[in-house]
């Protein structure tokens, strides 16, 4: 109920909160209207040239067409484009935009034409980009959750004064953070089931194994990768927090487990979100190193739709779509980092 | 009344940091009800002694003596006895610490400063820590405060929260280490009457101080050191008057 309080009463908005739903509503608007006067498709289709009418309607009840014809729209703007094959192969391509048809052969109407059908390809058919997005998140956000508790022993294990946990710590950040991603990526998915006698799809029942046991490989590879380098964060956190509050902590008598899960590392936790925020957003594009083992994450998906459309202007949405990515949660450790700095 | 004479008393303690040493041989015998109030110089090694009695330093050498128990005898670095560990931790709790710099938990509000530390070491239950807690803050006079954050209080108030989290855990001994030292001088009062009032209710004191206007009233006993030495003891009276040491009164000379 509070929340939707909060919601009702506008009045009490931030003024960044207003600005954002201002231009929200202004965009939802714009593409309403926009969409409401733009052409419809048999406008469209009335545009394209007598002589490609003509091959479309020869072609009518044959089985076997030269002609396709894509259409893609968003509402607001739309592309349509009628390519034949063979030996005389043509391409008529057309966008509608604010109740206009342009032509879309060449120059800066073809490359919006091309943006549109690339994002709505993403977005829509086959290789659906969402997927993409999907694995992405869940890969970065898991390794990160894991590769964040594992630091937690990594750092505590390296200020450690046992010599032996110390040197093992600081060994195993050294390795993980001095040989790159892709190799451990390898490692993990080829080198490990051979050494070790199993096959990564061997551990799952079909049908998804492939893909799940690329899945689990990759997971593995990327937490321990970012335990390394959260580890780095956590420990210097921790060694950031004034010598004052631990000695407070034992004149109290409070243990070492005691001081550090009641007072070091819950304070050391805002001094992490920064660059732990910085990881995370890090890990997102790390993520696209599973090109290389078959996933299929955002990379690998724009990668796909390049081959098929021998065009590289795909990889132009998927950088949006990155930036996207990267824009919220970069938001919501803002937030998190502003929630904790409640008593400074 | 007390089945002790010494509710704390060190032997010969002794403390380098490398080759520079800081206390060369302090003997020092504190009896319950007493306020001790040391002074002298900087670098007299006057916080190390306190934070050496409260284990934060590990001494070199010397013993240390909690109601008239050993509580840690060692020599040239090496351990010759210390208590077992189950009766280690409530010997430690005996004593409490006040610190120059507060060092208050910032992420925890007054109340929470003051009970945690009941709730995991004491095993009081929340309600019973609480109960504490409000009583106690309300003998430092800050029961307005109890769901501040310490940035949102003064130097002062800061202190004061201190002295109730020391307090709650029921030591028998304080340890006061410069308590006033990083204060605004406005703000030094307020915490001088808590450490009085606490003085008058007849609880134990060692105080690192260099407020002499506070050693001489409330003082049962003055320590001068200086080169990680006790080079003067006595009653305020005297030693502020007719100090025997010519470092003591050239020092004294200076301050008042």
């Amino acid at each position: 109920m509070n929340i939707i309080h909060r919601i009702v009463n506008i009045k009490a908005w931030k003024h960044t909160t207003k600005t954002a739903a201002i231009i929200v509503m202004a965009a939802v608007a714009f593409i309403i209207i926009f969409s409401a006067i733009n052409a419809s498709q048999e406008e469209m289709m009335n545009n394209v040239s007598d002589q490609m009418k003509q091959t479309i309607e020869a072609e009518k009840d044959s089985t076997r067409k030269r002609v396709t014809v894509t259409y893609n729209s968003f509402g607001f703007i739309k592309y349509l484009s009628v390519s034949t094959s063979g030996a005389s192969a043509t391409k008529e391509a057309y966008i509608a935009f604010a109740g206009q048809i342009y032509p879309a052969n060449e120059g800066f109407t073809r490359f919006t034409g091309l943006m549109v059908n690339y994002t709505y390809r993403m977005l829509g058919s086959g290789e659906n980009i969402l997927h993409g997005v999907k694995l992405t998140l869940l890969l970065t956000t898991l390794s990160m959750v894991i590769g964040a508790f594992l630091s937690v022993f990594l750092a505590l294990g390296k200020i450690s004064k046992n010599l032996i946990i110390s040197k093992l710590c600081s060994a195993y950040i050294f390795f993980f953070r001095g040989t790159p991603l892709l190799i451990q990526l390898f490692v993990v998915y080829f080198a490990v089931p051979q050494i070790f006698g199993f096959a990564w799809t061997g551990l799952f029942q079909n049908p998804e194994a492939v893909y799940k046991g690329a899945f689990l490989a990759a997971l593995i590879a990327f937490s321990l990768n970012s335990a390394a380098y959260c580890a780095e964060i956590v420990r210097a956190a921790i060694q950031s927090i004034d010598k004052g509050q631990s000695e407070a902590a034992k004149a109290l008598s409070m243990t070492y487990g005691q001081t550090m899960r009641t007072v070091i590392i819950p304070q050391s936790i805002r001094r992490m979100i920064p660059p732990l925020c910085n990881e995370f957003v890090m890990m997102i594009k790390d993520v696209s190193l599973v090109f290389a083992i078959s996933l299929m994450d955002i990379t690998t998906i724009s990668k796909t739709i390049m081959t098929s459309e021998n065009n590289y202007l795909v990889f132009l949405p998927a950088l949006i779509i990155y930036l996207i990515v990267t824009a919220i949660f970069t938001y919501i450790f803002g937030k998190i980092e502003k929630r904790l700095s409640i008593y400074e | 009344m007390n089945d002790y004479e010494y509710i704390l008393k060190t032997e010969n303690l002794r403390k380098s940091f490398g080759s520079l040493e800081v206390l060369k041989s302090i003997d020092l015998s504190v009896k319950k009800g007493e306020v001790i109030c040391i002074i002298g110089p900087s670098g007299a090694g006057k916080s190390t002694y306190l934070r050496s009695l409260n284990q934060l330093e590990t001494i070199t050498s010397g013993k240390i003596y909690i109601k008239d128990e050993l509580f840690l005898h060692r020599e040239h670095n090496r351990t010759i006895h210390r208590v077992a560990s189950e009766k280690q931790k409530a010997m430690m709790l005996e004593m409490g610490m006040v610190f120059q710099r507060f060092n208050l938990f910032p992420h925890k509000t007054v109340l929470e400063n003051v009970m945690i530390a009941q709730i995991l070491v004491r095993k009081r239950n929340k309600t019973e820590a609480r109960q504490k807690a409000q009583e106690i803050i309300a003998r430092v006079g800050l029961s307005d405060k109890l769901d501040a954050y310490p940035s949102k209080l003064s130097g002062g108030q800061q202190q004061r929260v201190a002295i109730a989290r020391a307090l709650a855990m029921d030591p028998e001994i304080m340890l006061f280490d410069e308590p006033t030292s990083a204060l605004d001088p406005e703000l030094v009062g307020e915490v001088l009457n808590v450490m009085k009032s606490l003085a008058q209710q007849g609880i134990t004191m060692l105080c690192v101080t260099h407020e002499m206007g506070f050693a001489k009233e409330v003082g049962d006993r003055v320590v001068f050191m200086a080169d990680g030495m006790i080079l003067e003891e006595g009653k305020p009276k005297e030693l502020f008057e007719h100090p025997q040491n010519e470092k003591a009164a050239n020092f004294l000379k200076s301050v008042l």
